[in-house]
């Protein structure tokens, strides 16, 4: 076990050091200047020059990039070209909401695509187990955009329930949970729809299995037939479709985050890409990357949790 | 027992979510502050991007703008309705010669900070604007200031090198802002804004709001509101769903697509009137046959400029002037100037000089109404027998392609802050721009000449008629095919009263209450 975490480790830094390279040069790369950005269209030519030399801008790039790395090793990921922020700074600013947002809608994500699948998959080809699935096809397909947008118009315009948007109060309030209601929905509706089918179909295949028709024929209860001895065997691609789509999550949810006007990473970086904040989207893309990794680590150390025949030697 | 404590543990959840949502009371997400009499006194301001820092030298942005113009103020400002230039933190000015300009302070203000306003704080403010170390991006703005004097405590001498005729526009624009001189050199004034403005700096979430609150030790009267808080809410629907339900009391700006929503929110007024903001059609005139009059001529005359304002929803106006009526310099003579919607002769044109067929491309910004624009336009100029492509880029590409002169045919536009026709033409139309703010590329000796006296002439009578000299000559010349005049717009609450948005879109929270 430490040594798969310690081996993980390892690639982690690997891996965000190959990143760091790809971001960095693709940022330079692209067409944008940043200093016509902060400059606008008014700037002439001799602004854009000053500007550009205040941002390090006018030096080689292998020399930037060597710069950059260097600050990183001491902890400094650089200012932001927009708001001259320390890029640790603005990212905490945003983490805290995004982490908010990811966990409420993870947690309306399986909540309802457990059920949901474990419901259809035990009453099969039922009109339960077909509205769920029609449920899980359709929460697939529609675009957060859109459902975002209804929401706000049923909940929060027309019968006044909701907040439309923003994370302003503390989560332990009536009102910060308020907030969250929304968006949670509109972020978790996709991976509800995704977990519910990969339990349906997990628990299909588990409830058709030997071990569960011999526990059938000893006499155990039909309840806790499902919820005690299937459901753990299930869980395991269950919690691989959960844990990847908690990672992408926490990276950032630009649309929902756009739509409800919460102040998160996903959105920090949109608008740094935009604005060619090359800093910025370097940090963002970096965290995302790591939490990709660490989350993909511990779904792994799950397993051997759900399943104590999985072990990592 | 694990999994039956999770099921428990899920259903108390779920009961929890409902009776949250059930206890809701309705009006409990009305915000705003009540004071005496019961009025609110808080107003809220919802704007589709976060300012790029609360320091007047620094930035350069619409949205940073609304923020430090209720915190700093300017020498000069403009009438929000004439646009008629009046002092503010100045008292009077009196020009000796064309290249002094003597400027009164008034006395006894001091910045949020404690500190005088006084001439140092001008000297200070503005040579920080004109260091080239501190990279302002509006330093052109007081580029022809060549020294500032301190006379007395309120008395600061500007001298120019040659006559700077748009002085007076340039000291009103928010850029020119006076910040304090102790805050701008103990700390940083883009994160702790001090200026001598209505409204105090109280908090900045960055991404998320800023705040500001009433500043009770004002010069003048204190403002009516307690506090107000700029909000960011980057998805235009979501705003206006915010205004509906009082989540914030004021938007600006309003996408033409929007309009019909928002005028039918019965709590909700819509201020419509004329901005100085041109928007074009631009040829680059270094590549052929852009650069032949008569292909340009042909293309006026097949653009129908009214059949693109029709689908604005009551935004913009057409007139064939560049200098817009809301603009100094514009006199009515040139709104006929142009070359009308003519299909016929733009076709006869096209055939008669041999440009049939001829394969353009228009490149498009994908933002505002450009896109619109774009494909209005592309199907006029098919009619007219030329082959249309168009060309789509996100911003900051379209910005950098654009200045770089690797496009045929492009749509941008200019907002004008300070309203003032050599602000329009010396940085679009003149030859020293070229490779910076001039995208068209334009050079036409007569016409810099005219813009430059324009620009060196104190005697604003005189610099009306450059203007509007420069004008026609521009407009026969055609680098440019305006396609609309600006609306301003905005939709607040109908308890919020006594705002004004100027024809630059710009707006004070000075006077505005709510009741």
């Amino acid at each position: 076990m430490i040594g798969l975490i310690v081996r993980r480790f390892l690639q982690l830094v690997l891996l965000l050091l190959g990143i760091s390279f790809l971001v960095f040069m693709s940022m330079h790369i692209a067409p944008g200047d940043p200093a016509t950005i902060i400059g606008g269209p008014t700037a002439s030519a001799s602004d854009l020059e000053a500007i550009r030399n205040d941002l390090g801008l006018d030096r080689p790039v292998i020399v930037q990039y060597a710069d950059y790395l260097g600050g990183i090793l001491q902890g400094d990921f650089g200012y932001s070209f927009q708001t001259g922020q320390p890029v640790t700074d603005a990212i905490l600013t945003r983490f805290p909401n995004t982490i908010k947002l990811a966990t409420a809608s993870m947690i309306v994500a399986i909540i309802i695509g457990i059920v949901t699948g474990i419901v259809s998959a035990i009453k099969q080809n039922s009109w339960i187990d077909l509205s769920s699935t029609t449920f899980a096809l359709a929460g697939v397909s529609i675009p957060n955009f859109w459902l975002g947008t209804m929401l706000i118009l049923v909940f929060a315009v027309n019968l006044q329930w909701l907040p439309v948007g923003g994370l302003s109060a503390p989560i332990y309030t009536i009102e910060g949970m308020k907030e969250l209601i929304l968006p949670a929905i509109t972020l978790g509706t996709a991976s509800a729809a995704l977990i519910a089918r990969m339990s349906r179909s997990a628990m299909l295949e588990v409830i058709r299995s030997d071990y569960i028709r011999t526990a059938k024929a000893k006499g155990v209860k039909p309840r806790s037939l499902i919820w005690i001895h299937a459901l753990r065997n299930a869980m395991i691609p269950v919690v691989t479709v959960i844990g990847i789509n908690f990672g992408g999550l926490l990276g950032g949810t630009i649309i929902t985050e756009q739509v409800f006007a919460i102040n998160g990473i996903g959105r920090l970086m949109i608008d740094a890409i935009a604005s060619r904040d090359f800093p910025i989207v370097q940090g963002t893309v970096l965290l995302v990357a790591a939490i990709f990794v660490l989350v993909n680590l511990i779904v792994d150390l799950i397993y051997a949790f759900i399943d104590p025949r999985i072990t990592y030697n | 027992m694990k999994n039956k404590n999770l099921f428990q543990f899920i259903t108390f959840l779920l009961i929890t979510v409902f009776v949250v949502v059930g206890c809701s009371d309705k009006s409990s997400s009305k915000s705003g502050g009540t004071s005496n009499g019961g009025a609110p006194s808080e107003l809220t301001y919802a704007s589709t991007s976060d300012a790029a820092g609360l320091s007047p030298i620094d930035t350069n942005d619409s949205v940073s703008s609304n923020v430090t113009g209720q915190i700093y103020e300017t020498l000069f400002t403009q009438d929000p309705k004439t646009l008629e230039t009046e002092p503010l933190l100045a008292e009077s000015y009196e020009t000796p010669d064309d290249n002094t300009w003597v400027i009164k302070l008034r006395e006894g203000i001091t910045f949020h900070d404690g500190t005088p306003f006084n001439a140092e704080a001008v000297k200070y403010t503005f040579e920080q604007i004109k260091d080239p170390e501190r990279a302002a991006p509006r330093a052109s703005l007081l580029a022809p200031i060549e020294s500032i004097e301190v006379k007395d405590e309120y008395t600061v001498v500007l001298k120019t090198k040659e006559p700077y005729g748009p002085m007076l526009a340039a000291l009103s624009h928010t850029n020119a802002a006076i910040v304090s001189p102790a805050a701008d050199k103990e700390g940083d004034i883009g994160k702790n804004p001090v200026g001598t403005g209505p409204f105090v700096f109280e908090k900045w979430v960055e991404g998320d709001h800023v705040t500001l609150k009433r500043n009770e030790d004002y010069w003048r009267e204190p403002a009516e509101l307690e506090k107000v808080t700029f909000k960011v809410v980057p998805e235009t629907s979501t705003a206006i769903s915010m205004l509906e339900t009082g989540e914030v009391q004021f938007i600006d700006a309003l996408p033409s697509d929007q309009l019909p929503r928002i005028e039918s929110i019965k709590s909700v007024k819509v201020q419509k009137s004329e901005g100085t903001r041109v928007s074009y059609l631009g040829f680059n005139m270094e590549k052929a046959p852009f650069n032949e009059l008569e292909f340009r001529q042909a293309v006026a005359y097949g653009v129908d400029q009214e059949a693109y304002v029709a689908q604005l929803n009551g935004l913009g106006t057409y007139n064939e002037s560049i200098i817009g009526p809301k603009v100094f310099g514009y006199n009515e003579e040139a709104k006929n100037e142009g070359y009308p919607f003519d299909k016929e002769k733009a076709k006869e044109m096209i055939k008669e000089n041999g440009y049939s067929g001829e394969k353009i491309t228009l490149l498009t910004a994908n933002r505002d109404n450009y896109m619109k624009m774009a494909e209005i336009v592309q199907s006029q100029l098919t009619e007219i027998g030329l082959t249309v492509e168009i060309e789509t880029m996100e911003w900051a590409t379209f910005l950098d392609t654009a200045r770089k002169g690797n496009y045929e045919m492009t749509f941008l536009g200019w907002s004008n802050s300070t309203a003032d026709g050599s602000e329009l033409l010396y940085p679009n139309l003149h030859s020293d721009n070229i490779g910076s703010s001039n995208y068209s590329r334009y050079k036409n000796e007569a016409f810099d000449k005219l813009v430059q006296e324009s620009r060196s002439t104190v005697d604003q009578e005189v610099r009306k008629e450059k203007l509007h000299e420069a004008n026609i000559m521009a407009i026969k010349d055609a680098p440019w095919i305006v396609m609309e005049h600006g609306t301003v717009t905005a939709a607040y609450d109908k308890s919020v009263s006594g705002l004004v948005v100027d024809p630059t879109g710009k707006w004070s929270l000075y006077n505005v209450s709510r009741k």
